[in-house]
C-alpha cells in the first residue's frame, strides 16, 4: 500500500501504456479478449484515481510549490537538468478523476467496433496516459512529452476508424495542434535554458521574478517573456479552443468515432484550460493580466457564436461539437478574470476582487468537468443514434422518442444539464462563472452582458436537437434506415451512461465534494 | 420531528416519485397513478402540518423555521461560502397552504383526464414491416394539405405524465421553501423544464387541415425559449445581487435595514452623468428591474406573453397546473417575495423607477390580455388570456407597493384559475365523448372538429351540471362578483390601494375588470346555455367522480378562501371574520409592516359597479338569448376590425417570427456559414493551400536545382572516366612501361632528397 | 683488382638490354627472357657487393640463390601461362592479349 501511495501517479500514468503495449500482442481475431481487457486495465487507474481522492481528502495539498501531492521526482536528463517530477494539486487532481472516469465508459461505447479492435484499443490507452501525463507532470519537457503525445494516437484514431471526411478533419486536428505546440516548444526550452533547469515548481518561483532589465540570451527579459507568453497562449488558445482558433474543432469531432469525440470533448479540450491554468497564469502574471480583457472578448465571441453556429446546424453530431465550443468559453472567461487579478492576487492589491475571482475559477475548473462529462454523454447519445440509423442528419430523423422511449429520457436528462439547468451540473459552473465575472470590472460586465445571448441561443440548440431527434411525428423512414435493429438503447450502453447520469444529477444538486476540493487550491493560488 | 426537518421533507415526496415512475414502474398506468397522487397527498398532509405550526407560532416574521446547509464552499470561511436552505415565513406559509391544494387537486384531476382521448398525428414516411409497437393500426386519413393523418392514443404516456407533473409539483415546492434566491431559481429553472416537456407532452400531434397552426412540439419550444429570455435576465440579477451583498438568502439581504440602504445607492454612477435616463435607478432598482424581467417571462405579462396562450396545447391539467395553481404564480412570487428590494428608495409618495416600470407592465397587460380575451373562441384560450390579464394585477398591485394584496390575489387566483381551468378541461371531454357518441349514432364530423370551440358547444348546463356550476363560481370568482366570491375580496383590494395611491392604475384595472366580467359571461353563455349547436354537444358527457370531485373542493374554497382578508373596517362581515387575519399575518414578512388603509366606499362600489356590469352585458349579449347554429359572434358586428385584432392576439406572434425568430436562424447560419466556414476556414486553407504552393516549389527547386546539379556531377564524373578508361588497354608491355617510368620517377625523387639536402 | 664500378656498369648494362627487351619485344617468350637478363643483372650487382663490401658474411650469396630459384619458379610459370595463352588464342604476341580492357 505504501508503494501504491509513493507511485500513484506513475501507476495511474503507465498502466495504460502498459496495457496498450500487451494489446498490441493480441491476435486480431481475439476482438472480444480484446475489449475486456483493454477494459479492465482502463479500470485500474480509475480506481487508484478514486483511493487517490480519498487519500488527497484526507490530506490536501493545494500549493504545487510548496508541498504537491503524491510527489515523485527522479533526475531525467541531467545535461539538461529536467527531472522526472509529478504532482498533483486539487485541479489536477479533479482533472485525472475525469480523465480516469471517461476512459472505461469510452471503452465500453466502442464495443461495436469490429476493425483492428486490439489497435484500436492500444491508442485508446497510449492516449489515456498521453492525458494522464499532462495534467500529472512538474517538469516543463515531461508536460510537453506528454502534451505532443496525446496527439498521435487521435489522430490514427480519427484517421482510421472515423467517418467519411476522416482524412481531412485528422490532418487538421493534428497540424493545427501540432502548429501551437512549435512555439509551446521554443518557449519552453528558452525557459529550461534560461533558468537552468525545466522543474515547473523552481520555475514558478524564479522565472516571474526575474528583472525586467536584465538580459537573456543577449535580449532583454521583457521582450523574451512577451514572445514566450504568445507562444504559449497560442498553444493553448488551439487546444481550448479559443475563438477564432476553434475550426479544427467540429471537424475533428465530428468525424471522430464515437468515444474519439467522448475523449476529446471530454478531456483533451481540458487540456489547454489547464495550461492556461497551471502554467501560463502563473508563469507570465504581467502580460496575462494584459491580456485578459482580449481573453474576455474572445470567450464571450466563443459563447455567442458557438451557440449560433451550433444552432444552424442540421448535423446532429457538429451541432454538439460547436456546443463544446460554446461551453469552454465560459471556462475562457472565467480565466481571463483569474488572469486579471493575478496568481497571489498581484494585481488586486486591496483584495477587491479577490472573492470574485475566486468564485470565477472555481466555476472554470467545476466547469472543465462538468462539460466533460456532459459532452462526453451527449456524443455517446449521438453516436448511438448513428450506429443505428448510419446517419447524423437531423432532418431524417424525427419523431424516435415513440420508438427508443428510454434513450429519449436519457437524452432529455443530458441535454439539460448541457443547457445548465439548475439542479444539474452545468448550472453550477455557470452560475459561479457569471457571478465570479460580473463585477470585476466594466469590460467584464459587458462581457457576460453579451453572452447572457450565447445562454439564450444554448437553449435554442439544444431544444432544436431535441426537438428533431424525439419530437414530432415518428418518421418511419429513419426507423427503416436501422434495417430492422432497435432503436432502444441496449443495456452496455446505460451502463456506459449510468456514472455520468449520477454524476449529473449529484453534482448539480450536491456539489460541495467536488467543489470544496478545487476551492482549496484556487482559493490558494489566487491570495 | 421537529417543523425544521419536515419543511424539508415538503418536496421531496413528488420529486421521489418523478424517479420512482420513470424509473421502476414500466409505465404502468394505475402504479403511476397511485404513486404520484399519494406522494401529493403526503405533501399535503406534511404542508398542513407545517402550516399549523407556523401559524401557531408567535411572531412568525421575526422566528421563521429556517434549516441551511453550506452548498458552495467559496473562498476561506464559511461567510464566503454560498448556504441553500428551507425557510417558512408568512409569505411562505400562505404558499404552503394553496399550493399543495390546488396540486392536489390537480393530480387527482389528471388521472381522470389522461386515462381517455385521441388525437391526430401525421404518419411520417414510407410503412416498413418491421416496427409496429409505433403504429396505431387506425385508419389513415389524407388532409386537404396533403398529410397522411392516424388517430394516435393519448393516454400512452399516462405514467410519463404523471412523473412530470410529480416533478412539476415538486419543483414549485422547492420554490415555495426556498430560503435564497438561487434555490428558487433552481425551482424556477426546473419548472420550466417541467411546462416545456409537459405543454409538448403531446409532441406528435397534428391538426388536420392546419399546417400551419402551432402544434404542442412547437408550443413547448416557445414557452421555454420565451421564458429562458427572462430567465437569462434574471440569472444576471441575481449574479448582480450576490455580488454587492456577498449573499442570497432573503433574511440576510431583504430582512436587513442597513443591507436595503446600501442598496439604495446608484447603480450607474458614472454613466448615468451621460445617459439621464440611467441616472435615477439605484443598484436595487436595476437589481429589481432585471428580476422582474424573469417575471415577465414566467408570468406571461407583455411582452414575453406569447407563449401562455399557445401553451394550451398541454393537456388541460398541464395548464391548470401551469397557468394556475404554480409557475406563473411564481412569477409573481418572486416579486413579492423581492418587494422590500422593489420598494428601496419608496417612502410612500412618488415610486422609484422599478415600481413604475413594474407597474406600468402590470397594468398594461391586464388590459392588453383581457381586450384579447373577448374575440376568442377557444374555451381554453379565454382562460389563457384571463390569466395574463389576472396576472398583471398582481404585477401591478406589487408595483405600486399594494404587497398584502398582491398576496391575497395570488393565492385566491390560484384557487378559482385552476377550477376554471379544470372545469374547461371538463367540458372538453365531454364534448369528445359526446363526439365519439354522435359518431357511433351515424353523424359524420369533419376531421378538425374542434372540440375545444365554444361556438360548438352549447346547452351544456343540463348535460354536465356539477362542471356548470362549479364553473359557475369560479367564473364569479374570477369577475369578482360581490360578497360571495374569494375574487371579489382580493381583487377588491388591489383595487383600492390602486384608488389610494395610483388613480391611473385604478382606471385601467377597472376597465380590465369590466371587460374580465364580460368575457366569462360570454364564456359561460357560450359554453352552457341555450341549446347545444352541435350533436358532439347533444351527447356530451361527463361522470368520472375523479374530474368532478376537485372541481367541488376547489369551489368550495373558491368561495371562502376570501373570507380570511376581508378588511377590518368592513361593515359587518370585517368583524365577523376576524378583522382581516391575512392582513395581519403576511405583513410580519417585512421589516415595516405595511399600514392598513382606511376603508373607502368609493372604490369598491366603483369596482362592484365594473364587475357587475360586465357581467351584465355578457348576460345580455350571450345568455339572455343564446347564440345558435352557425350564427357568428355579435361581438363581430359592434367591434368590427377591431375583433379581428383581438381575435388574432394584435398579430404579436407574427410580429415576434419576422423580428426575432427568422433573423436569429438567418444570423446562424449566417454565423456558421460565412464566419465559420468561409473567413476562418477559408483562411486555414487558404495557409494551408499557400504552404502547399510553397512546398511544391521547393520540391521544384530540390528535383530541378539540387538534384539536376548532383546528377550532372555525377554525369561529369562518368565521362571523365569514360575518357581515362583507355588506359586500361590491357596490353602488358604498356603496363610494364609505366610502372619502370615510376620508379625511374620515384628513384629520381629518392635520389634528391636524399642526396641533395 | 677489377673496380667495383665496372661490375656495377656491366650489371647495369645487362639490366637496360633486359627491360629494353621486355618492353619492346613483341614476342612473349622474348619477354620473358628479358626478364631473366634483369634478374641475372641483379645477381652480378648482389655479388659484386658482397665480394667488394662485406665478403666475411654470406648475405650475398645467399640472395644471389634465391634470385636463381625465383627466377627459375617465375620462368616456368610464366612459360606455362604462355602455353595456355597459346593454346587457347593461337598467339604468343603480347600486344594481342588485351582482353581485360576497359
Amino acid at each position: 500500500m505504501v508503494f501504491i501511495h509513493q507511485n500513484l501517479l506513475t501507476l495511474i500514468t503507465f498502466i495504460p501504456l502498459a496495457g496498450g503495449v500487451l494489446l498490441l500482442l493480441f491476435p486480431g481475431e481475439r476482438k472480444n479478449a480484446a475489449r475486456w481487457f483493454a477494459l479492465v486495465v482502463s479500470l485500474i487507474p480509475l480506481a487508484l484515481a478514486l483511493l487517490g481522492w480519498m487519500w488527497f481528502n484526507a490530506a490536501p495539498c493545494n500549493d504545487l510549490v510548496q508541498q504537491a501531492c503524491f510527489e515523485q521526482q527522479t533526475l531525467w536528463f541531467p545535461i539538461l537538468n529536467s527531472y522526472y517530477h509529478l504532482g498533483v494539486d486539487g485541479i489536477s487532481m479533479t482533472m485525472v478523476l475525469l480523465t480516469t472516469l471517461l476512459t472505461p465508459l469510452a471503452i465500453l461505447i466502442s464495443w461495436s467496433i469490429e476493425d483492428r479492435v486490439n489497435l484500436y484499443m492500444a491508442l485508446f490507452l497510449t492516449l489515456e496516459m498521453g492525458m494522464l501525463g499532462v495534467f500529472v507532470s512538474l517538469d516543463l519537457l515531461l508536460f510537453f512529452v506528454f502534451w505532443e503525445f496525446g496527439l498521435v494516437p487521435m489522430y490514427f484514431l480519427i484517421n482510421m476508424w472515423g467517418s467519411a471526411n476522416r482524412q481531412y478533419a485528422s490532418f487538421k486536428f493534428i497540424i493545427y495542434t501540432m502548429a501551437g505546440s512549435l512555439g509551446l516548444l521554443l518557449s519552453i526550452q528558452l525557459i529550461g535554458l534560461t533558468m537552468g533547469t525545466f522543474d515547473l515548481t523552481e520555475i514558478m518561483v524564479r522565472w516571474p521574478a526575474l528583472a525586467p532589465e536584465s538580459r537573456l540570451v543577449g535580449v532583454a527579459v521583457g521582450v523574451v517573456k512577451n514572445v514566450a507568453f504568445w507562444l504559449f497562449v497560442l498553444a493553448f488558445a488551439i487546444k481550448v479552443p479559443v475563438w477564432p482558433f476553434h475550426t479544427w474543432l467540429p471537424d475533428a469531432h465530428t468525424e471522430a468515432p464515437t468515444a474519439g469525440s467522448m475523449i476529446l470533448a471530454g478531456v483533451l479540450l481540458k487540456l489547454g484550460a489547464y495550461g492556461f491554468l497551471r502554467l501560463v497564469l502563473p508563469l507570465f502574471p504581467v502580460q496575462a493580466h494584459n491580456f485578459a480583457p482580449v481573453l474576455a472578448v474572445l470567450a464571450m465571441l466563443a459563447i455567442v457564436l458557438g451557440a449560433f453556429s451550433s444552432f444552424a446546424q442540421t448535423d446532429f453530431k457538429r451541432l454538439v461539437a460547436y456546443s463544446s465550443v460554446n461551453h469552454m468559453g465560459w471556462v475562457v472567461l472565467a480565466i481571463a478574470v483569474a488572469g486579471w487579478v493575478g496568481v497571489g492576487g498581484q494585481h488586486d492589491p486591496e483584495g477587491i476582487n479577490q472573492l470574485n475571482a475566486i468564485i470565477a475559477t472555481n466555476g472554470a475548473v467545476l466547469q472543465m468537468f462538468n462539460h466533460g462529462i456532459s459532452a462526453a454523454a451527449m456524443f455517446a447519445l449521438v453516436g448511438m443514434m448513428y450506429d443505428r440509423l448510419h446517419t447524423r442528419d437531423l432532418t431524417q430523423m424525427g419523431g424516435l422518442w415513440l420508438v427508443a422511449p428510454v434513450y429519449g429520457g436519457i437524452m432529455i436528462f443530458t441535454s439539460m444539464a448541457s443547457l445548465g439547468l439548475p439542479g444539474l451540473n452545468g448550472f453550477v459552473s455557470e452560475f459561479m462563472v457569471v457571478r465570479g465575472v460580473w463585477p470585476v470590472s466594466p469590460v467584464f460586465e459587458l462581457m457576460v452582458f453579451i453572452s447572457l445571448l450565447g445562454l439564450l441561443f444554448t437553449g435554442a440548440y439544444i431544444l432544436k436537437a431535441i426537438a428533431h431527434v424525439l419530437h414530432g411525428p415518428l418518421n418511419r423512414d429513419a426507423v427503416a434506415l436501422a434495417h430492422g435493429r432497435s432503436l432502444e438503447i441496449n443495456l452496455r450502453e446505460v451502463v456506459a451512461l449510468a456514472p455520468l447520469l449520477v454524476l449529473m444529477l449529484l453534482i448539480g444538486v450536491f456539489p460541495a465534494w467536488l467543489v470544496g476540493v478545487i476551492n482549496q487550491t484556487v482559493t490558494l493560488l489566487l491570495t | 420531528m421537529t417543523l425544521e426537518t419536515l419543511v424539508w421533507l415538503i418536496p421531496l415526496p413528488p420529486l421521489l416519485a418523478f424517479f420512482v415512475i420513470l424509473l421502476f414502474t414500466r409505465g404502468n398506468k394505475r402504479i403511476s397513478d397511485l404513486v404520484s397522487v399519494a406522494s401529493i397527498l403526503l405533501t399535503w398532509v406534511i404542508s398542513i402540518i407545517v402550516l399549523i405550526g407556523a401559524l401557531g407560532t408567535f411572531h412568525l416574521g421575526e422566528n421563521p423555521i429556517i434549516t441551511q446547509i453550506v452548498w458552495l464552499p467559496l473562498g476561506e470561511s464559511v461567510e464566503t461560502s454560498l448556504t441553500m436552505g428551507a425557510l417558512v415565513d408568512p409569505l411562505g406559509a400562505v404558499m404552503l397552504f394553496f399550493v399543495p391544494l390546488t396540486a392536489t387537486m390537480i393530480f387527482i384531476y389528471s388521472t381522470g383526464y389522461m386515462a381517455s382521448g385521441h388525437y391526430w398525428t401525421e404518419v411520417k414516411g414510407e410503412a416498413h414491416g418491421e416496427d409496429h409497437e409505433s403504429d396505431e393500426h387506425h385508419e389513415v386519413v389524407v388532409d386537404d394539405a396533403g398529410r397522411k393523418l392516424t388517430q394516435f392514443d393519448a393516454t400512452k404516456w399516462k405514467a410519463r405524465f404523471m412523473a412530470f407533473i410529480s416533478l412539476f409539483a415538486g419543483a414549485m415546492l422547492i420554490l415555495s421553501i426556498a430560503d435564497s434566491l438561487l434555490l428558487l431559481f433552481v425551482g424556477w429553472e426546473i419548472m420550466g423544464l417541467c411546462s416545456y416537456l409537459l405543454i409538448g407532452f403531446w409532441h406528435n400531434r397534428v391538426y388536420p387541415n392546419q399546417p400551419n397552426r402551432t402544434t404542442p412540439l412547437k408550443a413547448g419550444i416557445k414557452a421555454f425559449m420565451t421564458t429562458r429570455v427572462g430567465d437569462v435576465f434574471m440569472l444576471l440579477g441575481i449574479a448582480w445581487l450576490y455580488s454587492v451583498t456577498g449573499t442570497l438568502n432573503f433574511r440576510e439581504t431583504l430582512y436587513s435595514g442597513e443591507m436595503l440602504l446600501a442598496l439604495e445607492a446608484p447603480a450607474f454612477p458614472t454613466l448615468g452623468q451621460s445617459v439621464p435616463l440611467l441616472a435615477g435607478l439605484s443598484i436595487a432598482g436595476s437589481i429589481s428591474i432585471l428580476l422582474f424581467i424573469g417575471t415577465v417571462g414566467k408570468s406571461a405579462q407583455f411582452p414575453l406573453h406569447t407563449w401562455l396562450p399557445d401553451a394550451m396545447e398541454g393537456p388541460t391539467p398541464v395548464s391548470a397546473m401551469i397557468h394556475a395553481a404554480t409557475m406563473v404564480s411564481a412569477g409573481v412570487y418572486l416579486l413579492i417575495r423581492m418587494f422590500p428590494l422593489i420598494t428601496v428608495g419608496w417612502h410612500g409618495h412618488g415610486y422609484p423607477p422599478a415600481m413604475k416600470v413594474i407597474a406600468g407592465v402590470g397594468a398594461f397587460t391586464a388590459l392588453f390580455a383581457a381586450t384579447i380575451s373577448i374575440a376568442q373562441r377557444d374555451v381554453k384560450k379565454v382562460l389563457a388570456y384571463s390569466t395574463i390579464s389576472q396576472l398583471g394585477y398582481m404585477v401591478a398591485a406589487v408595483g405600486i407597493g399594494a404587497y398584502i394584496a398582491a398576496a391575497f390575489h395570488l393565492m385566491t387566483h390560484a384557487i378559482f384559475k385552476a377550477l376554471l381551468f379544470m372545469g374547461s378541461g371538463s367540458v372538453i371531454h365531454a364534448v369528445e365523448h359526446g363526439e365519439q357518441h354522435a359518431h357511433h349514432e351515424g353523424h359524420h364530423f369533419p376531421i378538425d372538429f374542434d372540440a375545444q370551440d365554444m361556438f360548438n358547444m352549447g346547452g351544456l348546463w343540463s348535460r354536465i351540471p356539477v362542471t356548470a356550476w362549479t364553473f359557475l363560481v369560479g367564473g364569479m370568482a374570477l369577475s369578482g362578483f360581490p360578497l360571495i366570491t374569494a375574487g371579489f375580496w382580493s381583487k377588491d383590494e388591489i383595487l383600492a390601494d390602486a384608488w389610494l395611491h395610483a388613480p391611473v392604475v385604478f382606471f385601467v384595472l377597472a376597465a380590465a375588470a369590466f371587460l374580465t366580467g364580460f368575457y366569462t359571461m360570454r364564456q359561460i353563455g357560450l359554453t352552457f346555455a341555450g341549446k347545444p349547436r352541435t350533436h358532439a354537444a347533444e351527447e356530451a358527457t361527463q361522470r368520472d367522480w375523479r374530474m368532478n370531485l376537485p372541481l367541488i373542493v376547489l369551489a368550495v374554497f373558491g368561495v371562502v378562501a376570501g373570507y380570511v382578508g376581508v378588511h377590518e373596517d368592513f361593515p359587518l362581515l370585517g368583524r365577523l371574520f376576524g378583522g382581516n387575519p391575512f392582513h395581519h399575518f403576511v405583513s410580519q414578512t417585512l421589516l415595516e409592516s405595511p399600514e392598513v388603509a382606511l376603508f373607502d366606499w368609493t372604490p369598491v362600489l366603483l369596482s362592484v359597479i365594473v364587475a357587475v356590469g360586465g357581467l351584465l352585458v355578457g348576460w345580455l349579449v350571450y345568455v339572455r338569448r343564446p347564440l345558435e347554429v352557425g350564427e357568428a359572434d355579435p361581438l363581430k358586428k359592434v367591434l368590427g376590425p377591431l375583433y379581428t385584432l383581438f381575435e388574432n392576439k394584435y398579430y404579436f406572434d407574427e410580429l415576434y417570427e419576422v423580428a426575432f425568430i427568422r433573423p436569429s436562424q438567418w444570423l446562424a447560419r449566417q454565423i456558421y456559414e460565412v464566419i465559420d466556414r468561409g473567413m476562418i476556414d477559408g483562411l486555414l486553407h487558404f495557409i494551408a493551400r499557400s504552404t502547399e504552393w510553397w512546398a511544391f516549389r521547393n520540391k521544384d527547386f530540390d528535383t530541378g536545382v539540387v538534384n539536376r546539379g548532383v546528377d550532372s556531377m555525377a554525369e561529369g564524373i562518368g565521362e571523365a572516366s569514360d575518357s581515362f578508361k583507355y588506359v586500361q588497354s590491357g596490353r602488358i608491355q604498356q603496363y610494364l612501361a609505366v610502372v619502370a617510368a615510376g620508379v625511374l620517377m620515384l628513384a629520381a625523387v629518392f635520389i634528391w632528397a636524399l642526396f641533395l639536402h | 683488382m677489377i673496380p667495383l664500378h665496372l661490375y656495377l656498369l656491366v650489371s647495369a648494362g645487362l639490366f637496360c638490354m633486359g627491360i629494353y627487351g621486355v618492353l619492346a619485344r613483341r614476342n612473349a617468350v622474348a619477354i620473358l627472357m628479358g626478364i631473366e637478363l634483369m634478374l641475372n643483372a641483379v645477381n652480378i650487382n648482389l655479388v659484386a657487393f658482397w665480394r667488394y663490401i662485406s665478403p666475411e658474411s654470406l648475405n650475398g650469396q645467399v640472395f644471389a640463390i634465391f634470385v636463381f630459384a625465383v627466377a627459375a619458379a617465375e620462368a616456368a610459370v610464366g612459360l606455362a601461362l604462355i602455353i595456355s595463352i597459346y593454346r587457347n588464342r593461337e598467339t604468343v604476341i603480347a600486344e594481342d592479349v588485351n582482353i581485360l580492357k576497359w
